[in-house]
C-alpha cells in the first residue's frame, strides 16, 4: 500500500539546515498496523506528515497505492488525501465552533456525500465510538477521552484505507488511552491500515510491527510475535 | 503573482460547486464565530458599517450632483453661451451676453434651432386683489419651454411665453393667488405697475434641476424696461441655445466665435457654447480655460468616500488576521480532511462578504438616521430609495466590493497556513506578513492624519475668512431693496428714517454692500496707455455711503451736498490709484463714461466682493437721484438693532404700503457667502473623526494580535524582572513608531493638497508648522490610548500562564 525509497527531508531556515529524515525506506502493507517510535526530534512526526501527504519530501520516492506522490502539488495531495487517509492527533484538533456531529460530518461534506447517506454514516460511527449521546455537544464540553473518540470517528467516517495517528494517547489518562488503543486495534482488525507514532511501548504493543527511528534513519524494525 | 491569480480563479471556480450542506456548514461556523467573539465582531462590523454608511451618503450626494439637469429631453442639444472677455493680460469668462443675442443668433446660425435669453433670478412684487408678496422667478423667451423640459400642467408650452404679457406660474403660486379658481387667463399686477396674464401652470420642477423658479415671464418685456441690455457692448442676461440634431459643437463654436464683433466692431468679446448639463458642475473658468467648479467637490468627496471605505476595509483585514490565530486550527483540520486552498479562500471571502452584508444593514440604519442632518447640511433632498433598481445595484456592489477588498488579504493569508504547523499549535507569523499588516496600519494612519490636517487647515481658513477685517464695518449694518415708491421718495424716506431712535445713518447704492457686480472699461485719465483694456468695478452711491458703510478714507472727503459738482466727481480705492499711477490721487482728473471730473476721495482698500477674489480697482460715483434699482443701507447704533428694525419697518410701511418688508443683515449675508466652505468645514470634521475612529479600531485589533503573539516573550521578560511599566512602554513604543512613520508620509501629501486648496483664495492663511504638530500629537495620543489597554492587559498577565501556552 505504501512504499518509500530513500526519503529525505531537510528543513532550511536562514542559517541552519536540519536533516529531519535521512534516507527512509519503508513499506506498509494493506491491513498492517505499524508503530513508529524513537526519541524526541528523531523525525517521527515529519515522516508521518509526509506519509499523510501533508508535506512533500525533499528527495526520494513515495508510492501511495501505486501512485508516485513525492512531487505532487498541494492541491493534488489534498485531493488524494480526501477520503483515503484519516488523521488522529495527540491534541485531538476538533473545531471548537462545531458540535461533535458537525465535526464528524465535515470530511463527508468535502467528499460531497448526499445528505441521507451522510446522516447514516455519521450516526453509525458515532454509535460505534459510543458518543452518540453527546452528538450535539461542543468539544469543550467533552472529556479528553470523548474528544479523542470524536476525533477517531472523524478520521474513520469516510472509511479511509489508512489511518495516521500521532501519539493518540499522549493527552489521555491510562483508562481512556486503553480504550482508544482498543478502538484502533478493532479498526485494524476490520482491514484499515494504521501507522501510529508513539512514545509509549505499551501502545506500540498493539502494532504488528515497530519501526525505530533515530536521527532521521530507521535503526531497527521489529515484528510483534 | 501568477500563483495568486490562479488561487483566485480556483476560488471562484470552486464556488458554484459548493453544495448547500457545505454552505450551511460555512454559515454555521461563521455565525458561531461572530457570536462567540462578540466584542471583536462588534468592532469589526461597526467599523465597516461606519465606513459604508459614510460612503453610501457620499455616493448618494455624488449621484445627485452628477444627475443634475439630466432630465431635459433635449439635454444633449442644450448649450449655454459663454463669453471670453479679453483685457490686458487676462481673459475673464462669464455666462453674460448682450440681451439681443438669442433672437439674432438663431436667425444667423443655421445649426442653432432655438435660442432663449434668460435673466438672473428676480424677485418682483406680485399683487392679486389684497394678496401680495415677492416671488422668485425668471424672465425667459418664447422657445424656453420647448427647449427645456419644464412641463406645463395647464397651458400650451409652445405659446405660453410668446406674448409679452404672459406669465407661467407654479402650482404653489396658483394656489396662493388664486385659491380654488382656474388661474388661466387671470391677471397679476407686477411691481405695482404692469399687469400680466397667466398663460400656464407649471408642473413641479424636478428635484435635480439646478434652475428653480416659481414663475416665468417674458424677457422681452424686461428688455423694454432695461434698454441698456439692448446694446451689443453691454453684457448681462444669459443666453441658451438648442442645436439641431446633427450639429457639430466644434463647427458651431468656430462659427460663432467672432459673432459679437460682427455686431459691435469694438468688442473685446468672443463667445462659445458650453453643454447645459455640464454647466452645473463645471462653472469655473481661468484664463479662458475650464477650471472645475462643483466637480471639484464631487471629486474630493468621492476620494474621501473611497479613503474611508478603504480605512474600514484595512481595519477588517487587520482584525481578521489578528483573529486568524484562533481560526488556524480550523484551517489546519479542514486542510487535513481534504480542503484545497481555493475552497478555503472561497469560504473566508464568503465570510467577509457575509460580514460586509451585516455591516450594510447597520450602515443603512445609520444612513437612515443621519440623512436628515446630512440633507440639512448639504441642502439636498437625498433619500434611500429601495424601489430604485440602480440604488439596489449600488448597495449590492458596495457590499461585494467591501467584502472582497476587506476579505482578500485574510482569505489569502489564512488559506495559506500550513496545517502541519498550525496543528502543532505553534503558529508563528513570517516577518513579511507582519510587515504587511504594519504597513496597513501605517497607511491607515497616514490617511487619517491627512484628514486631520485637512480638518485643521480648512477650519483655520474658514475662521480667517469669517473674522477677517473686510475694510468696512459689517456689524449692525442692514440693507433692503430700494423698490416701489421708495425709489422716487428716497430723500424724504431717508430724512424720516434718520430721526428714528436706533438709526445712525442711511444711504443707498446701486450694488449691495457685499458685492459690487458692475464693471467698466470706460475709464480714462491723463497719461493713460490707451492701448490697454482695463476693467474698473464701479458703484453708484448716494450721500453718506462712506460713513454708513464704515469705510476708511485715507485722503480727501466723502461726497457731500455742500458741493454742487460732486455728481461728476469720483471716489476711488487704493487699487485704482495704483492702476492709474497716482501717488496722491485726490484732486486729480479722471473721466468715466465721458463724464470728466475730479477724484475727491481715496478709500483704503476694502473687500467689496468675497475673499475668493483679490481687491480690484473700484470707483464710486454719486447718483443722488435714485434710479429704478438698488439697495437702502442702514447703520444701526450698536446694541439697538431691534429698535432700528422696528422703526425702519414703521417708516417703510408708510412709504411703501404695498410691498412686504424684507431686510438683510450684512454680517449674516457675509457668512452666507462662505456657505460651501462651511459645509466643507463641517464635513471634513466628521470625516476626519470617522477616519481616526475607524483607524483606532484597527490599531486596537493589531495591538491585541501583537500582545497575543508576544505572550511568551512577555512572560520571559517578566520572569527576568521586567516591570509592568517597562512592558507597557515596550509594547506601546512599537505602535508609536508606526504612527510616526505615518505622519512622515502624511505631511507632504497633506501639504501638497491643502496648499492647492488654499490657492483658490486670494486671501488665505499660511500653513503653520504647529498645524502639523497638532495633527501628529493628536494621532499619537489617540494611538497610545488605543494600544495601552492591550499593552497593560498583556503586561499584567501571569507569566506562569503565558509560558505554559507554548
Amino acid at each position: 500500500m505504501i512504499k518509500t525509497a530513500n526519503l529525505q527531508k531537510i528543513f532550511t531556515t536562514e542559517e541552519v539546515e536540519t536533516t529531519a529524515l535521512n534516507g527512509i525506506d519503508l513499506e506498509v502493507k494493506d491491513g498492517e498496523f505499524v508503530a513508529i517510535m524513537g526519541p524526541s526530534g528523531c523525525g517521527k512526526s515529519t515522516l508521518l506528515n509526509i506519509l499523510g501527504l501533508l508535506d512533500n519530501p525533499s528527495e526520494g520516492s513515495y508510492d501511495f497505492h501505486g501512485t508516485e506522490v513525492a512531487k505532487l502539488s498541494e492541491r493534488q495531495r489534498a485531493q488524494l488525501r480526501k477520503g483515503n487517509i484519516g488523521f488522529v492527533f495527540q491534541s485531538f484538533n476538533l473545531i471548537d465552533e462545531l458540535t461533535v456531529y458537525e465535526n464528524v460530518e465535515l470530511p463527508l461534506l468535502y467528499l460531497k456525500v448526499p445528505a441521507d447517506q451522510r446522516k447514516e454514516m455519521v450516526e453509525t460511527v458515532l454509535t460505534r465510538m459510543n458518543i452518540m449521546h453527546r452528538r450535539n455537544h461542543f468539544p469543550q464540553q467533552l472529556s479528553g477521552g470523548q474528544q479523542q473518540r470524536t476525533a477517531i470517528a472523524r478520521a474513520v467516517v469516510a472509511k479511509p484505507k489508512l489511518i495516521l495517528a500521532d501519539e493518540p494517547t499522549g493527552n489521555l489518562d491510562s483508562a481512556n488511552g486503553e480504550e482508544v488503543m482498543k478502538l484502533l486495534s478493532q479498526l485494524n482488525d476490520e482491514g484499515t491500515s494504521i501507522i501510529m507514532v508513539t512514545h509509549s511501548p505499551y501502545d506500540a504493543g498493539f502494532a504488528h510491527r515497530i519501526v525505530n527511528l533515530f536521527d532521521g534513519k530507521v535503526v531497527t524494525e521489529k515484528m510483534r510475535v | 503573482m501568477r500563483e495568486g491569480i490562479g488561487q483566485w480563479s480556483s476560488a471562484f471556480s470552486a464556488m458554484p460547486k459548493i453544495h448547500t450542506a457545505m454552505l450551511s456548514n460555512y454559515l454555521t461556523i461563521a455565525f458561531r464565530n461572530l457570536w462567540k467573539n462578540k466584542v471583536y465582531s462588534f468592532i469589526n462590523i461597526m467599523g465597516l458599517a461606519l465606513g459604508m454608511a459614510c460612503s453610501l451618503m457620499i455616493m448618494l450626494w455624488v449621484q445627485d450632483e452628477t444627475a443634475m439637469d439630466a432630465f431635459h429631453e433635449n439635454g444633449t442639444r442644450l448649450y449655454r453661451v459663454m463669453e471670453n472677455q479679453y483685457y490686458s493680460g487676462k481673459i475673464e469668462t462669464y455666462p453674460s451676453t448682450p440681451g439681443l443675442l438669442a433672437e439674432n443668433i438663431v436667425k444667423d446660425i443655421p445649426e442653432i434651432e432655438k435660442a432663449s435669453q434668460m435673466l438672473w433670478e428676480e424677485q418682483p412684487l406680485f399683487t392679486v386683489g389684497t394678496t401680495f408678496d415677492k416671488e422668485k422667478g425668471r424672465y425667459v423667451q418664447g422657445d424656453f419651454l420647448t427647449m427645456f423640459s419644464f412641463k406645463l400642467e395647464q397651458g400650451d408650452a409652445r405659446t405660453a411665453l410668446k406674448r409679452p404679457d404672459g406669465v407661467v406660474i407654479s402650482k404653489k403660486l396658483a394656489q396662493k393667488y388664486f385659491p380654488n379658481q382656474n388661474p388661466l387667463g387671470k391677471s397679476i399686477r407686477i411691481d405695482g405697475k404692469e399687469d400680466v396674464m397667466v398663460t400656464g401652470i407649471l408642473k413641479d420642477i424636478p428635484k435635480n434641476s439646478s434652475l428653480k423658479f416659481d414663475f416665468l415671464m417674458s424677457f422681452d418685456r424686461w428688455l423694454k424696461n432695461n434698454p441698456w441690455a439692448k446694446e451689443w457692448g453691454n453684457n448681462g442676461p444669459r443666453c441658451y441655445v438648442m442645436l439641431t440634431k446633427n450639429a457639430s459643437l466644434d463647427k458651431v463654436n468656430a462659427k460663432i466665435k467672432g459673432y459679437i464683433k460682427t455686431k459691435n466692431k469694438d468688442s473685446n468679446v468672443e463667445i462659445f457654447l458650453q453643454s447645459y448639463q455640464e454647466s452645473y458642475l463645471y462653472s469655473n473658468w481661468d484664463s479662458g480655460k475650464q477650471n472645475g467648479g462643483r466637480i471639484d467637490y464631487v471629486r474630493i468627496f468621492s476620494i474621501v468616500a473611497i479613503v474611508i471605505l478603504l480605512i474600514a476595509c484595512i481595519n477588517f483585514m487587520n482584525l481578521a488576521t489578528a483573529r486568524s490565530v484562533k481560526r488556524a486550527k480550523e484551517v489546519g483540520v479542514r486542510k487535513v480532511i481534504g480542503a484545497v486552498k481555493g475552497i478555503l479562500i472561497g469560504q473566508f471571502m464568503g465570510e467577509a462578504i457575509l460580514i460586509a452584508f451585516c455591516a450594510l444593514l447597520f450602515s443603512i440604519l445609520l444612513v437612515f438616521l443621519l440623512l436628515p442632518t446630512f440633507n440639512l447640511l448639504t441642502e439636498k433632498e437625498l433619500s434611500l430609495n429601495f424601489t430604485d433598481p440602480s440604488f439596489l445595484v449600488v448597495l449590492v456592489s458596495l457590499t461585494l466590493i467591501t467584502g472582497l477588498v476587506a476579505g482578500s488579504y485574510p482569505a489569502l493569508f489564512m488559506s495559506s497556513l500550513n496545517p502541519v504547523v498550525v496543528l502543532k499549535g505553534s503558529l508563528k507569523f513570517k516577518p513579511s506578513a507582519t510587515y504587511f499588516r504594519k504597513g496597513l496600519v501605517v497607511f491607515q494612519f497616514a490617511l487619517s492624519i491627512t484628514l486631520i490636517l485637512g480638518m485643521i487647515i480648512v477650519h483655520e481658513q474658514i475662521n480667517y475668512l469669517r473674522t477677517k477685517n473686510a475694510g468696512y464695518d459689517r456689524e449692525n449694518l442692514l440693507y433692503m431693496p430700494l423698490e416701489g415708491d421708495l425709489q422716487k421718495n428716497f430723500a424724504s424716506f431717508k430724512q424720516e428714517l434718520q430721526h428714528q431712535p436706533g438709526i445712525k445713518s442711511v444711504t443707498c447704492s446701486q450694488s449691495d454692500p457685499l458685492e459690487v457686480g458692475s464693471s467698466t472699461q470706460g475709464v480714462k485719465w491723463p497719461g493713460k496707455d490707451t492701448t490697454q483694456l482695463l476693467l474698473f468695478a464701479n458703484n453708484a452711491i448716494s450721500y453718506d455711503y462712506i460713513k454708513t458703510m464704515g469705510i476708511q478714507l485715507i485722503g480727501g472727503r466723502d461726497f457731500s451736498d455742500q458741493y454742487g459738482t460732486d455728481t461728476t466727481n469720483y471716489i476711488i480705492n487704493e487699487a485704482s490709484a495704483k492702476k492709474m499711477g497716482y501717488k496722491d490721487p485726490v484732486g486729480k482728473e479722471m473721466t468715466m463714461w465721458n463724464r470728466k471730473g475730479t477724484i475727491v476721495g481715496l478709500m483704503k482698500d476694502f473687500h467689496y466682493n468675497t475673499l475668493h477674489s483679490a481687491i480690484e480697482p473700484l470707483i464710486l460715483r454719486l447718483q443722488p437721484k435714485t434710479e429704478n434699482w438698488g439697495v437702502v443701507i442702514i447703520r444701526a447704533e450698536g446694541g439697538k438693532t431691534p429698535d432700528a428694525i422696528a422703526n425702519t419697518e414703521k417708516v417703510f410701511k408708510k412709504f411703501n404700503p404695498n410691498f412686504p418688508f424684507k431686510y438683510f443683515f450684512a454680517d449674516q449675508e457675509y457668512a452666507n457667502q462662505y456657505k460651501s466652505e462651511n459645509v466643507v468645514n463641517k464635513l471634513s470634521n466628521y470625516f476626519a473623526f470617522l477616519a481616526i475612529f475607524i483607524s483606532c479600531l484597527g490599531l486596537f485589533g493589531l495591538a491585541s494580535f501583537t500582545a497575543e503573539q508576544r505572550t511568551k516573550e512577555i512572560g520571559v521578560r517578566k520572569v527576568l524582572g521586567a516591570s509592568v511599566s517597562n512592558l507597557v512602554g515596550m509594547l506601546s513604543l512599537d505602535f508609536i513608531k508606526l504612527v510616526l512613520l505615518a505622519t512622515l508620509i502624511a505631511f507632504p501629501v497633506a501639504w501638497y493638497f491643502l496648499k492647492n486648496w488654499l490657492e483658490k483664495y486670494a486671501y488665505r492663511i499660511d500653513i503653520e508648522w504647529w498645524y502639523f504638530a497638532i495633527a501628529a500629537l493628536s494621532a499619537i495620543a489617540i494611538a497610545l490610548l488605543t494600544v495601552s489597554y492591550q499593552a497593560v492587559r498583556a503586561s499584567l498577565m501571569n507569566p506562569v500562564k503565558s509560558l505554559k501556552t507554548e
